[in-house]
């Protein structure tokens, strides 16, 4: 995923393995509120957004924005807390595992309502909605069209794949047992189908409202959510407002919600200052960072959090025109990368990256991973080994979204050191995207990968394994490593939290000794608070839980 | 009677031409017209500065100052004693940068019109001369008159290009083909043509049917000579107008694309880039734009004053 609207899309999903046990958050990095206290009840929180509302239908919307705003609407069976630990919403409880690893089943809660757009309640929510939720995601008449990153994550259900080709209208493993009871069937086990529920993907919606028009629902959305869409005006606001028939007694806090869109970042940082706007939207203009961070006003406003992502450099390791497939000379770019330097060009505004798996994820996360120092010595002795001493030249693409060609070009001076020439392109996103996802049509280039659930498997199986080292997948490096594809089928499925974590760092070890990336930084966001903000975090999935926020003097 | 005329009553009987010739009169109105000496100076000062910035340049333009060049906190530092100009965002010398900005801005400005011009009196002198012909041929018993209507062709496809949105269709080729020095000069002579074309075009239309012309071509003269010597001098003038006007144009349009992320590839030194590379720092380190644009209004104002200055000079009405 990629933030700020922009779409990030994904590869298809690689289903393997074995069973379960999902997120062991213990290690979960998250920000201090940045006020504390008891949260007041009432009052309008506002927010802004440089972007308009992509979506608001969740079996469609996969970006960042449009998720912060589909979480006030809609309630999922289960769903990450602010330490991005799997919790029930509106499941009872945690299902019990099973013991093939295929078999789900969820108590529904009862007495949770629909809420219409006049706050009054439409109905209680039952089993059928779930099973209708979940299908229609799938629905190939869907329009404009069915989200391809969705179907693969729910393609592993059985019977999905039916669905999805137009066969059934509903999987025969997604049933309701009873009015409070859903059952999913998986065809392989695996534990990532409660990290994908919770996505708002896994969104329940009202079966007679949510049809096969995407646009007709996101205009009037319906769901179980602590707000209501009140009214939406393309280009200039969203109003929610708060559902009084909120199944969580007591909440929420506030009594309405304003999300300004079309305002620049510069826009929102000065009117966070005049006290007319609540939250920044989007990062920080980095002509502005220095000076808004270093502000002793602001010391106690500023709240950042290391984001569950990686921005990395890959190189084509089966390359036929240049000799980044061998391995020798992708490991002496990765000793050539001067990462502090990169880093302090972005303000510092995020973590060096050893390896690829960052700091925030709940598990996985290895602090002794430090392959590859910045050593020009070292990667030219490698070059040299490589039977490149006098170096070669390349072309390096990138998007042309700040800062991304600059670091290209600090990258290009690193390079140069060791004699690769490098050319640069820039693309604009859409085009940069199909480049990359053609094979070999770039020898190297800068990307980000944002997670879709915070699990090491998302920043393994979409961009890293076999499957997705085709034309159109996320694998631009075209990485392929049998052994490692086996690795990761066995990790995924793995029950004991601890072994699975050390399985994903053998892993990711394996696949630093074969260089296909020169992992970079790993991104914090920054957002800056009106003094009247409470109870204020940022979420590791969603950015903005903006449903559990107060203000004070409500 | 005659015999003690001053020269000045006789240039008033005779008319100007009589004494003193056309060029002549071109460069008195020059010379007593300021604006022709600013732009003039500040054209060369301009070739000057981009021919020895290599001399100039306290810095290759390219090279990262990783430590000294920036703050801790990564922010480019404001002028020194080292960095006269301060750097930029990745610590870069800010005024090697901008000599070499020049470069990149003439290349381009000048080569780009240089084109643009060949190519737009080419095609509107050609079209305007030759006009609509037909071609008689023979096809068995009939003898057949096939219309060949140069001037039309020529002249609709020059409104077809005119009708374009410049600036987008600047934009599809670039991301088409990819960025390099050499496309956007071509891109930038492919959409600028045409205005030139279609002032040849009228004004060769004019000339063709004055006296003179018809005098050259009784007594005999041939077609390319009635067309080089007797016309094409005639719409000299206004070719080194416009030329000269649509470098300011070009310039500006390389700044344009550049800004846009579509001109000149990164790390060549480019005004239009270090403005877009630096919009978020106007509150806080506004000399990082008010550099380039007092680079590229410069520029573009010296082109401006020395067209203008010699259309002046150049446009007979004005000798007086």
């Amino acid at each position: 995923m990629k933030p700020n609207g922009i779409v990030r899309r994904l590869g298809p999903l690689v289903t393997a393995a074995v069973l379960v046990a999902s997120c062991s958050s213990s290690q979960a990095t998250s920000s201090p509120a940045a006020s504390g206290g008891t949260p007041s009840h009432g009052g309008t929180l506002s927010t802004a957004y440089q972007g308009d509302i992509q979506s608001l239908d969740p079996a469609i919307a996969y970006d960042t924005e449009s998720w912060a705003m589909e979480e006030l609407l809609f309630s999922t069976l289960v769903t990450f807390d602010r330490n991005a630990k799997l919790v029930p919403e509106l499941a009872e409880s945690m299902p019990t595992l099973p013991a093939d690893g295929k078999t789900y089943t969820f108590t529904l809660r009862k007495g949770v309502n629909f809420v219409k757009s006049d706050g009054s309640v439409l109905r209680e929510m039952t089993a059928d909605d779930v099973v209708y939720s979940l299908n229609r995601v799938l629905d190939p008449n869907l329009t404009p069209n069915p989200s391809p990153v969705a179907t693969s994550f729910f393609g592993n259900i059985v019977g999905a794949a039916d669905v999805i080709a137009g066969k059934v209208t509903a999987a025969s493993g997604i049933k309701a047992l009873d009015p409070n009871t859903v059952e999913i069937d998986l065809v392989q086990p695996d534990s990532t189908l409660l990290d994908v529920l919770a996505d708002p993907f896994g969104s329940i919606v009202p079966k007679e409202y949510a049809k096969e028009d995407s646009a007709a629902f996101s205009a009037a959305p319906i769901g179980t959510g602590p707000f209501y869409l009140k009214s939406y005006t393309k280009g200039q606001e969203a109003v929610f407002v708060r559902n009084p028939q909120y199944w969580q007694a007591g909440l929420p806090y506030l009594d309405e919600i304003d999300v300004h869109v079309g305002v620049d970042a510069n826009s929102q940082l000065q009117q966070v200052e005049a006290g007319t706007l609540d939250i920044t939207g989007d990062p920080f203009p980095s002509g502005s960072f220095t000076s808004v961070v270093n502000d002793p006003r602001y010391k106690d406003r500023i709240v950042h959090q290391t984001l569950v992502s990686v921005l990395y450099i890959w190189m084509d390791t089966q390359s036929q025109d240049t000799p980044l497939k061998d391995a020798k000379v992708r490991q002496a770019v990765n000793y050539a990368i001067n990462k502090d330097n990169i880093l302090k060009i972005v303000h510092n505004e995020g973590v060096i990256a050893n390896c690829i798996f960052p700091p925030s994820m709940p598990a996985g996360y290895d602090p002794n991973c430090k392959p590859y120092t910045y050593d020009v010595a070292k990667a030219k002795q490698l070059m040299a080994d490589a039977g490149y001493p006098n170096g070669f030249s390349t072309t390096f693409y990138t998007d042309t979204a700040d800062p991304d060609p600059q670091i290209a070009q600090a990258i290009q001076q690193d390079l140069a050191a060791i004699n690769i020439k490098v050319n640069i392109v820039t693309q604009e996103w859409a085009t940069f995207l199909t480049t990359a996802e053609t094979p070999h049509a770039a020898p190297m280039g800068y990307v980000s990968w944002y997670q879709d659930y915070p699990d090491p498997s998302d920043f393994v199986d979409p961009i890293l394994s076999c499957a997705t080292a085709v034309k159109g997948g996320s694998n631009f490096a075209l990485y392929c490593n049998k052994d490692v594809d086996a690795k990761a089928a066995a990790a995924r499925g793995e029950q004991d939290p601890a072994k699975r974590t050390a399985e994903y760092q053998a892993i990711e070890s394996q696949i630093m000794a074969d260089a296909p990336w020169v992992p970079i930084w790993h991104q914090d966001w920054y957002t800056l608070l009106s003094p009247r903000v409470q109870t204020f975090y940022l979420h590791p999935v969603w950015y903005y839980d903006l449903g559990n926020y107060s203000v004070s003097g409500g | 009677m005659v015999a003690n005329v001053p020269l000045s009553a006789m240039r008033r009987e005779l008319g100007d031409e009589a004494v003193v010739s056309g060029r002549s009169r071109a460069w008195i109105a020059l010379r007593g017209n300021p604006a022709f000496w600013i732009g003039a100076g500040g054209v060369v000062v301009l070739i000057l500065l981009a021919l020895l910035a290599p001399i100039l340049a306290p810095h290759a333009p390219d090279l990262q100052f990783r430590d000294n060049g920036l703050t801790a906190a990564g922010d480019p530092v404001g002028p020194s004693a080292e960095f006269p100009f301060g750097t930029d965002r990745l610590g870069r010398d800010y005024l090697s940068r901008l000599l070499f900005g020049a470069q990149t801005s003439l290349t381009v400005g000048i080569g780009a019109n240089a084109i643009a011009t060949l190519v737009g009196v080419l095609v509107g002198a050609t079209a305007a001369y030759v006009g609509n012909r037909s071609v008689s041929r023979r096809l068995g018993r009939w003898a057949v008159r096939l219309p060949f209507p140069v001037s039309s062709l020529l002249m609709r496809a020059t409104d077809v290009m005119l009708s374009f949105p410049a600036l987008l269709l600047a934009i599809a080729l670039v991301a088409v083909i990819g960025p390099s020095l050499l496309l956007v000069l071509i891109v930038i002579a492919s959409v600028m043509w045409t205005g030139t074309a279609r002032i040849v075009y009228g004004r060769v239309l004019v000339v063709k049917e004055l006296d003179f012309v018809e005098a050259a071509r009784a007594l005999g003269a041939s077609g390319s000579r009635i067309f080089f010597g007797h016309i094409l001098p005639h719409v000299l003038s206004l070719i080194i107008v416009y030329a000269t006007l649509g470098i300011a144009g070009t310039v500006l349009f390389e700044a344009t694309l550049s800004y846009l992320g579509v001109g000149v590839p990164p790390p060549a030194p480019s005004w239009g880039t270090m403005i877009a590379d630096h919009v978020g720092y106007y509150a806080t380190d506004p000399r990082l734009l008010m550099l380039p644009g007092l680079a590229i209004m410069g520029t573009i104002l010296a082109f401006s004053l020395l067209g203008d200055a010699l259309r002046d000079a150049l446009d007979p009405h004005n000798w007086r």
